[in-house]
């Protein structure tokens, strides 16, 4: 795969191409800023392939964490192909990372030159070797080597030392092992930073890791511990950091944040140069029995951020979710139907939000393309800052009125 | 006869020459039925976990839905409001519901059926007495708006062996029925079913059909089987009961879906079945196969890499490998949907296989065969062999 920018800038939005060096140039085209579809087990949560063919016409990157993979390490061992036709995704590229963003990944458990990963089996040590093994059975067409992102706001310096110490080695290791094997000779290869938010570990993994041009990009990692949380980390927390990194970062390489980053941060994200991101934040909207809402387009009339569906008025609402929304749970279904199924536990809603929510979501990646095309892109965020606003309003005005709404909903 | 108000017109077309088997077509308000046929059961106003979408993939013309259920959840208010169930969840094929007394004698162990109807305490904190009447089944089978609805009956235990309450529900299933024509409504777009009771008593068995066969119904139902019964109780049964009722309305046998019994009531002269099994042992990682079932949790599926059936053309058997599917089992919602849609697509294919036999008279053969294929030792138990001689087909030769 191969990436390419048109801007000088190091730190501002920016449009680039993501396309496959092996294929013909126009086919497996990606457009950044984009988003990475996030899956558990390899399968987006709640789609199997054939619903994933009634939603998705264009081409899409499953993003594939390792912790939720890690038990089909025997089976691909065996398997003749990649781990996106094992999962039966063979129409998309896949991505492995070590950490599922849509799950709080457990914090300590470190052994020297190890990095614990909680799949359903329980702990698993991972080092740089074990784990390149790994990679090499799973055959991704990108992948980011091994990290120890084990780091969050209020992390420790000793620890946020201990996990720049790690990930330089873990990136050397992984690297050596990159450049040596036959099978990833084609493979996208993608370095981590972290460091947690502390600048000056910041630059020192900086320093190591940016000078290899093998490396096709850059994921700025130890931000957070994933999961839910992180959907209401404010900008003015990850700001000094991100922006620090996103200056020091050779431009021409790809960007990752990944995580439940909500579209407002999202925004700010691209704003700092930030090239992907995933769908990690639809799956924690669908399983909190929410719709996303929120704005498509620049004129004046605000929306709702998101909608709860089990709320009782939508019982008899026979409205799509988002009127003149395209996909297929709003033409064929409404608001009244998904609540009645959510009220009732079917297996059918998660499965309606997540096409609406996923296909909202890449809406709004192609609307920040066309806001940065179109130099547009403080207006919109500032329609979304407001909506945002509204939604967090009434999340807190909620738990404060009512804490055991929230838990029972978690 | 075939006027444009009739909600169902019944159309054999080929007759097995040996047993009773016999292919149809069921005209119904949404689309014809291709008969013998199996029907999915939707209990809550959706399938499974399964899109519509995928479901008239899998060519599913007919599904079931839970009255009960759907009386407590949206309520009747809710689907009138919607405009009826086919709008509520934008199905455009054919529906059919019960009457929910069977529902609520199951469900709800304190259920007390008197002359009026089955009374129960209701589970919510309000401790309410609520009684569903036969008028009150079929007032909301009308909101909910199937295409074919059923009486309520009086359910009696199948293992009973209580002569004077089986004689009672068969006179009161009688008596039901007639106020469930009578508190009928929408006789223009919904047939109701009548449905034959008489527990494991030939006597009472007959007396309920030849009961049901005087009144001006477009279909019956044989009910009160496949709870728990002896095999060789069942057959006799279904046996008698299609010999009773008219041959030119179509027959429904109540909770059947194993492939053995379908194959045993088809021969029987049954045209219609439904069951949870295909998509309640899909939840648990049973996949269903022409001999039997598999169940992917097993340690020796996790290297198999190929689809669960070789023969199956379903979505998928097309995509996925019994090894990811061992993985996933259990664990990812999505393992649910893969295994129901390859449940409903192998008893699509059994019943398309049957009928095809049956047009092409080879509806024998195939039985031959098939419990064959079932039975390799040719151990056959002796309800289906019994059963299977008591239409003309010699399994044991
Ligand atoms: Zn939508
Ligand atoms: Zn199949």
């Amino acid at each position: 795969m191969k990436f390419s920018v048109k801007t000088s800038v190091k730190s501002a939005p920016r449009l680039g191409k993501l396309y496959c060096s092996n294929d013909s140039p126009s086919s497996f085209r990606f457009q950044t800023p984009m988003v990475l579809l996030y899956t558990r087990g390899g399968s987006l949560p709640h789609i199997t392939h054939e619903v994933f063919k009634m939603i998705s016409k264009n081409q899409e990157i499953i993003q594939i964490p390792l912790t939720s993979t890690y038990s089909f390490h025997q089976a691909m061992s065996q398997f003749e192909g990649n781990i996106a036709s094992f999962v039966g995704m063979k129409d998309c590229l896949s991505y492995m990372t070590v950490q599922d963003p849509g799950e709080l990944t457990q914090s300590g458990h470190h052994v020297k030159d190890n990095i614990p990963i909680w799949t359903r089996g329980g702990k698993v040590m991972i080092n740089a070797d074990k784990y390149m093994d790994l990679i090499e059975n799973y055959k991704p067409d990108m992948y980011c080597m091994l990290t120890d992102s084990d780091t969050n706001v209020a992390s420790l310096n000793k620890r946020i030392i201990k996990s720049v110490d790690n990930t330089i080695k873990f990136y050397n290791k992984c690297m050596e092992r990159h450049t040596k094997s036959e099978i990833l000779k084609d493979t996208f290869v993608i370095a981590s930073v972290t460091g947690g938010y502390s600048i000056r570990e910041r630059k020192r993994c900086l320093d190591a890791v940016t000078s290899n041009e093998n490396v096709g990009g850059y994921v700025i990692d130890g931000l957070h511990n994933n999961g839910p949380e992180v959907e209401f980390i404010p900008f003015d927390e990850v700001k000094p950091v991100v922006k620090y990194v996103t200056e020091n970062l050779p431009v021409d390489k790809v960007r990752i944040v990944q995580g439940c980053w909500n579209p407002l941060m999202v925004l700010h994200l691209v704003g700092c140069g930030i090239d992907i991101f995933d769908t990690s934040y639809c799956y924690i909207v669908t399983e909190r029995s929410a719709a996303l809402t929120f704005s498509l387009g620049t004129d004046d009339k605000l929306q709702k951020f998101e909608i709860n569906l089990r709320e009782s008025q939508y019982a008899d609402d026979f409205k799509p979710i988002l009127p003149n929304c395209t996909c297929l749970a709003c033409t064929k279904h409404t608001r009244g139907y998904i609540h009645h199924l959510l009220a009732v536990q079917e297996l059918l809603g998660p499965i309606l939000l997540t096409i609406h929510n996923v296909h909202h979501y890449l809406r709004f990646f192609e609307k920040i393309r066309e806001c940065i095309k179109e130099n547009t892109l403080p207006e919109y965020q500032t329609k979304i800052a407001k909506e945002f606003r509204e939604f967090e309003k009434k999340i807190s005005s909620r738990t404060s009125s009512d804490t055991s709404v929230i838990a029972a909903e978690s | 006869m075939t006027s444009p108000k009739n909600p169902l017109v019944f159309k054999i077309f080929t007759e097995c020459r040996k047993t009773k088997a016999r292919t149809s077509k069921i005209y119904l308000p949404h689309g014809e039925v291709d008969a013998p046929v199996f029907m999915p059961v939707g209990t809550q106003g959706t399938m499974k976990g399964l899109l519509n979408e995928q479901l008239y993939n899998l060519e599913i013309q007919i599904i079931l839905a839970n009255t009960y259920h759907l009386g407590l959840k949206p309520g009747r208010e809710i689907i009138e409001k919607a405009g009826g169930l086919h709008r509520f969840m934008n199905w455009n094929r054919n529906l059919l519901t019960d009457s929910g007394g069977f529902q609520m004698v199951s469900l709800l162990k304190l259920a007390q059926i008197t002359e009026e109807g089955v009374k129960f305490q209701s589970l919510n904190e309000s401790k309410l007495e609520i009684l569903l009447t036969p008028e009150h089944s079929i007032e909301i089978q009308n909101s909910i708006g199937a295409d074919i609805i059923m009486q309520l009956d009086d359910v009696v235990k199948t293992t009973s062996t209580d002569v004077n309450r089986i004689t009672e529900a068969v006179g009161r299933t009688s008596r039901w029925l007639d106020r469930c024509l009578m508190a009928h409504k929408k006789a223009d777009s919904q047939s109701i079913f009548p449905i034959v009771q008489g527990g494991l008593s030939t006597e009472l068995r007959t007396k309920s059909a030849l009961e049901h066969c005087s009144k001006n119904v477009r279909g019956y139902a044989i009910g009160g089987l496949s709870g728990g019964e002896s095999k060789d109780d069942f057959w006799k049964m279904v046996h008698l009961s299609t010999n009773i009722l008219p041959k030119d309305k179509p027959r429904y046998v109540m909770g059947v879906g194993f492939a053995v019994d379908l194959v045993v009531c088809v021969a029987l002269g049954a045209d219609m079945f439904d069951c949870v099994f295909p998509t309640r042992t899909a939840r648990f990682g049973c996949a269903l196969i022409m001999t039997g079932q598999i169940n992917l949790r097993q340690k020796k599926y996790q290297n198999d890499f190929s689809p669960i059936d070789k023969e199956c053309r379903c979505s998928t058997c097309e995509t996925y490998t019994r090894s990811y599917l061992h993985h996933i089992v259990t664990m990812h919602t999505v393992a649910c949907h893969l295994v129901t849609v390859h449940n409903l697509a192998f008893q699509q294919r059994l019943m398309k296989t049957i009928r095809v036999n049956i047009k092409e008279g080879t509806f024998p053969d195939f039985v031959r065969k098939f419990m064959y294929d079932v039975y390799p030792d040719k151990k056959y138990p002796s309800w289906v062999a019994d059963s299977m001689k008591a239409v003309n087909i010699d399994l044991i030769r």
